[in-house]
């Protein structure tokens, strides 16, 4: 009785153990954060925010 | 391609606060953590000149070239942004930052420098644009909007420009153009003979 | 190495789920976990990026709402987005004519009124020391009846009610009314303290009191001029404008004691002792006399009395004006010659030149400068004179004033009459709610409160403390209502404690508990009721320009904050004339309705023309804000076709005619019609056998060719176009003005004739009902130039004005300068704002400015033995201390000190801290300046003296 207690109680310490498999090996100068995605392609981009600077700077 | 880029005009700046109080409002940035700051030379004398400064966006950036977890990329727009869950908030960025642009919270998860935050141009940074673990971690992302960053659009005196490189020079041309030797610029009195 | 992936909390601030949780998701306070669990997964939106929209975080439609900045008189536009009632973002309003999105540090804060992290949250009450909450009903019933039992025993005069600036226009009108049907002319707001002086000066020169240009229109200028005014930090958007001008070649000029951020930008900085304007302005004129310089034609046509100004000019020479101000002779010579040879040029002033005893002779002075040149009435010229709060403009046009009733009409039976029939009240009726005894009097007969000057927010402590047998009316004031004004703008703090401890009752409204609620040590009988801010409510606003902008609702009123106008109806009501305040206004359960207060005083202000600007054109201008010129502020093209923005004031006639505003004051080369102007012919047609009226300057399209006085019917009559009034017109305009037909047919026929309707004079150099007809220089009370006061003593001591007696020689006749040498001047900073309790609440704002602080030239501390960063005191000659950080630069000049007035909650070295209500405390506490800030008044209006006086500062 004692042993089958022994042996869950061993099991379930045991158990804390786990570790994440997922790991990310760093290399030097290569950036492996998270993707930054954008919804529109960067020409699209730089044409609306022209157009917005024409609205902010109105150096009349 | 646009490269996207901050100029601050220092002959119209007027060290108001403006930008940095339109970067705090917006990405409700907690006290100690400054985005963006105005720096005066020569505070109270004539020649005084104040200038904002925030993150500049290098296109070859210091920050990048010697963090230790490589946190840091490059978008298609030239804005210079970082990954906060990989950021270990070493400070080494600080160290090779020639404007001091990174910042560390006061709280945080390293006692007293949690992760570095910094200027991101009002772009968010790498999680999904307009989702609110962007929000949280780096604010808004007001160019996925089609807008510019807050500090340029609410300048007092339309000092402090910021959009693509070429379209922010080519304003900026015109307007030196049109003051005409009007420059306190370093140097144009002795080039100019203008008293 | 190994990474692991980081929990993606970042723990920024202390995480809460209460009412701001929902804000919290559209900002980043919240850890993530805690947040996270608030929104079901279905919330986190895809991306749809809108070019001008605002991405949605939350379900819930974003609403686009424009309101105006409620910090300074610059009146910015602002964007504000709101989702499911809650303020989420601020965006810059491109389009708005006055910012082009532009703001300073205040106007990029706003949205944090909308958090209201520090508010005054529910009605307070001091009970044996300590705050407790009561309800609204409880506070005003108990306030209500300590009132009347005041009343009864003393008179309605020993209730003061004290307003604010920053009331939209409908609230400052029922503030008027209200305070006139409690019957007392016991009324002021923060105008007393910034620009009487302006308004005093400048309205007996040449008719009325404002900025005569525009901002937008000193884009035109081929000069700036400013003294004693730092619009970089005080109207930073202002200097966008002023840019234009000086990158167009206009040179700037900054007469400042200190090398303030404007003078960074300026060509030229000239720094004079403070108190010593007159000499400096005179000064310049000494040299435009000389060469010729001045517009004679102009003079001619439109100036009286140049002549005895050349006389007082004359004694001006360059020694004189050195010996007195400072300024030598080749800076002198070369501000006069650039503003002659830069014309048109405009000439700004602020505080620097009116918070003085002598602030009427300053203001009057800049205006004679200005008309000698000629630089009256074009574009580009004028007199721009930056008001303060946002809108102290339209309060003090709406006359919360002790010394008149709305429009300027004064305190005679005429004007009572006039407002009566505005009202709708029997003039006897209104008569009787006041005290029907005389303390004082007028051309000989007895004059009744009704009629007398009421006192000044400038002495209201004089009005607690004095004898009252010294005073001209029944009793001490025994209770106080500050209304939305803080008190550590005005002098003598240690007296103020004194005062509010005396007081039989404080009653504090305002949206932040302010100085007033821990300055005293009261025990019991102070009251503090939650004002919401102008951004929970509606209605008008009258910026510095003139222009009225209608601001439209944000969000509701935060917590159990109220907009003023509910407070006053839930008073009136208690104090028993609701029926009477609210006659012809709504009530919308207890909210009165704002459009109908704005169609009562565009019934009644004939004399400055708020008559034309309706709710509705109001409406129409806001939503189309991008139709207006930015130069010329006028509309081209589009539903507002030639209106000028705001439709500054005057705005004649009725909304029917159509006026579209007058951007120019005094301009002659368009028709009335059209927006031009000419002096107004206020004192009378003739003076010392010489004429008042223009001659040989008319507006455009004029049917007189010449100087006219103001119109009434019986010139209608005469001139032969009484018949143009319809039957109705003629019915209210028999025997009226154009002041007092309540129809506008007199204003309507005027201007049709190409007449302005309140006649066409010259200016005025010489005002001869003033203490000093032709402005002269005195010294200040304080002053430590004991070889000036001599030649250039203070006035006499006074028995008895507005209602007080004020002292004068019986100061300047001693000498403080031994024990208290330094110069001691106040001003703005650019983070914060009046009192500075609300800007000092916002933790945006208040990092930029932590400390209070004194600005001390290197050579002054090293004589006082003090270092840059250290502690110390400031001792003010009538008793004052204050312990305050040293910053020692060389931008204040030697022997001058200078200390911003926006701090508070500390006194005399103690921290107040304790004595706020929970969650009150701003985050920035500091020393008040004026708790050392000393006596002395304006001998016209009562102006207090904040920008000269004495002090010593020695080593904590």
């Amino acid at each position: 009785m004692m042993r089958v207690f022994f042996l869950i109680t061993v099991m379930i310490s045991l158990s804390a153990c786990y570790e994440d498999a997922e790991i990310t090996l760093h290399q030097a100068g290569v950036y492996k954060g998270k993707l930054d995605t954008h919804s529109q392609t960067a020409e699209q981009r730089e044409a609306i925010l022209a157009k917005r600077f024409g609205q902010v700077q109105t150096d009349r | 391609m646009a490269k996207m880029k901050f100029l601050c005009d220092e002959e119209r700046c007027i060290e108001c606060n403006a930008c940095v109080t339109a970067c705090k409002n917006e990405h409700e940035v907690p006290w100690g953590v400054n985005r963006r700051r105005v720096v005066t030379l020569d505070d109270g004398v004539p020649g005084e000149k104040s200038i904002s400064v925030a993150c500049m966006h290098c296109t070859d950036a210091p920050c990048q070239a010697v963090c230790p977890v490589d946190c840091f990329y490059t978008t298609d727009d030239g804005v210079v942004l970082h990954d906060k869950d990989m950021c270990i908030g070493c400070g080494y960025c600080f160290y090779a930052c020639p404007f001091g642009a990174p910042q560390y919270p006061q709280e945080g998860a390293f006692g007293s420098r949690g992760k570095m935050d910094k200027c991101t141009f009002c772009a968010g940074g790498p999680e999904e644009d307009h989702s609110h673990e962007e929000l949280e971690k780096y604010g808004r992302n007001r160019l996925a909007e089609g807008k510019l960053p807050l500090c340029a659009e609410m300048c007092s005196t339309k000092s402090l420009l910021a959009g693509d490189g070429d379209v922010v020079s080519e304003l900026f041309r015109n307007r030196v153009v049109r003051r005409q030797g009007r420059q306190e610029a370093w140097g144009w009195d002795t080039a100019y003979n203008v008293k | 190495m190994k990474l692991t992936k980081r929990n993606s909390a970042l723990n920024t601030t202390k995480s809460g789920v209460d009412r701001r949780a929902f804000l919290k998701g559209s900002g980043i306070a919240a850890s993530g976990a805690a947040f996270m669990s608030l929104l079901p997964p279905t919330m986190l939106q895809k991306a749809q990026a809108s070019e001008s929209g605002r991405h949605s975080y939350d379900e819930g439609d974003i609403k686009k709402v424009r309101s105006v900045c409620s910090h300074c008189s610059v009146g910015c536009g602002v964007v504000a987005e709101v989702q499911n009632g809650v303020w989420i973002g601020q965006e810059p309003s491109f389009e708005h004519p006055f910012n082009l999105g532009s703001h300073c540090a205040k106007g990029a804060s706003l949205r944090e009124h909308g958090h209201g992290d520090k508010r005054l949250k529910y009605p307070m009450k001091k009970v044996a020391g300590k705050w407790q909450r009561v309800s609204w009903e409880q506070a005003i019933e108990e306030i209500g009846d300590k009132m009347l039992s005041i009343r009864e025993q003393s008179g309605p005069d020993s209730v003061y009610w004290l307003g604010s600036a920053k009331h939209n226009n409908e609230q400052a009108y029922l503030f008027r009314k209200f305070a006139a049907l409690w019957g007392t002319n016991n009324v002021d707001h923060q105008a007393r303290i910034c620009h009487s002086t302006t308004v005093a000066g400048v309205a007996n020169t040449w008719g009325y009191g404002a900025m005569t240009n525009s901002y937008n229109d000193i884009h035109n200028s081929k000069a700036v001029f400013i003294i004693g005014a730092n619009p970089a930090e005080a109207h930073p958007v202002s200097l966008q404008h002023i840019f234009r001008a000086k990158e167009k070649g206009a040179p700037i000029i900054v007469v400042d004691p200190r090398f303030t951020r404007t003078a960074a930008h300026a060509d030229q900085h000239i720094s004079i002792r403070p108190g010593t304007d007159v000499a400096f302005v005179w000064g310049m004129l000494w040299h435009i006399f000389k060469n010729g310089w001045e517009d004679q034609e102009f003079i001619n046509q439109r100036v009286y009395g140049i002549d005895d100004i050349r006389k007082e000019v004359a004694k001006w020479t360059p020694d004189e004006v050195e010996r007195v101000s400072g300024a030598n002779e080749a800076e002198v010579l070369k501000a006069a010659q650039t503003m002659a040879e830069h014309r048109p040029g405009t000439f700004i002033w602020c505080m620097g030149g009116t918070q003085h005893t002598t602030g009427n002779n300053n203001t009057r002075a800049y205006c004679i400068f200005q008309l000698v040149l000629g630089n009256m009435g074009v574009s580009g010229g004028g007199t721009n004179i930056f008001r303060g709060h946002d809108n102290v403009q339209g309060a003090t046009d709406l006359g919360v004033l002790s010394h008149t009733l709305p429009g300027y009409y004064g305190l005679s039976t005429g004007a009572w009459k006039h407002w009566s029939k505005v009202w709708d009240l029997d003039y006897e009726w209104v008569k009787n709610r006041f005290d029907q005894s005389a303390y004082e009097e007028s051309g000989g007969k007895p004059a009744s409160p009704m009629n007398t000057k009421g006192i000044p927010v400038s002495r209201w402590i004089d009005g607690v403390l004095e004898d009252k047998d010294n005073i001209a009316q029944n009793d001490n004031v025994r209770a106080m209502v500050l209304w939305g004004h803080a008190p550590n703008s005005q002098t003598r703090g240690p007296e103020m404690k004194t005062a509010m401890e005396k007081l039989d009752l404080m009653v504090v409204v305002d949206p932040y508990p302010s100085i007033s609620a821990v300055l005293s040590d009261r025990q019991d009988g102070l009251y503090l009721l939650p004002a919401s801010t102008q951004f929970e409510t509606y209605g008008s606003l009258s910026s510095s320009n003139r222009s009225m902008q209608w601001r439209d609702k944000i969000i509701d009123p935060l917590f159990e904050s109220k907009p003023d106008h509910v407070i006053m109806h839930k008073f009136a009501t208690k104090l028993g004339f609701a029926d009477q305040l609210f006659k012809h206004i709504k009530v919308n359960g207890e909210e009165p309705l704002i459009e109908d207060i704005t169609r009562e005083f565009n019934k009644g202000m004939w004399t400055v023309g708020y008559t034309g600007q309706t709710p509705e054109r109001l409406k129409l201008q806001a939503a189309n804000l991008h139709t207006f010129n930015k130069t010329t502020l006028k509309a081209e093209g589009g539903p507002c076709d030639g209106e000028y923005y705001g439709l500054p004031w005057p705005c004649w006639g009725t909304a029917e005619m159509k006026h579209p505003g007058t951007p120019l004051l005094y301009d002659t080369s368009k028709s009335i019609a059209e927006g031009g102007l000419t002096f107004r012919a206020r004192f009378g047609v003739e003076h010392d056998g010489e004429n008042l009226l223009a001659e040989g300057s008319f507006s455009v399209g004029s049917e007189i060719e010449d100087g006219y006085p103001e119109f009434t019917g019986d010139m209608l009559k005469k001139l032969g176009w009484w018949d143009d009034l319809t039957a109705d017109e003629k019915t209210a305009a028999e025997g009226k003005n154009w002041k007092t037909d309540l129809s506008g047919g007199i204003q309507r026929v005027a201007i049709k004739h190409g007449c302005a309707p309140f006649g066409n004079a010259k200016a005025r150099a010489v005002v001869w009902q003033f203490p000093d007809p032709v402005p002269i220089h005195r010294e200040a009370l304080y002053t430590n130039r004991r070889d000036l006061v001599e030649k250039y003593p203070t006035y006499e001591d006074r028995r008895s004005f507005y209602r007080l007696p004020t002292r004068y020689g019986s100061i300047q006749a001693q000498d403080f300068s031994k024990d208290y040498p330094l110069i001691m001047t106040s001003g703005r900073l650019v983070e914060y704002e009046g009192g500075g309790e609300e800007t000092r609440s916002n933790p945006w704002l208040a990092e930029l400015q932590q400390d209070m602080f004194v600005e001390i030239n290197p050579a002054d501390a090293n004589d006082a033995g003090v270092k840059h960063g250290e502690q110390v005191w400031v001792d003010g000659p009538e008793g004052g201390e204050i312990k305050v950080m040293a910053f020692v630069t060389p931008r204040v000049g030697r022997g001058v000190v200078f200390m911003p007035f926006h701090f508070g909650g500390h006194y005399q070295g103690k921290d107040l801290t304790d004595k706020y209500p929970d969650g009150t405390v701003p985050y920035v506490l500091g020393e008040s300046c004026n708790t050392v800030f000393t006596y002395g008044y304006d001998s016209v209006t009562q102006m207090q003296e904040t920008k000269v006086s004495l002090c010593r500062i020695r080593a904590v």
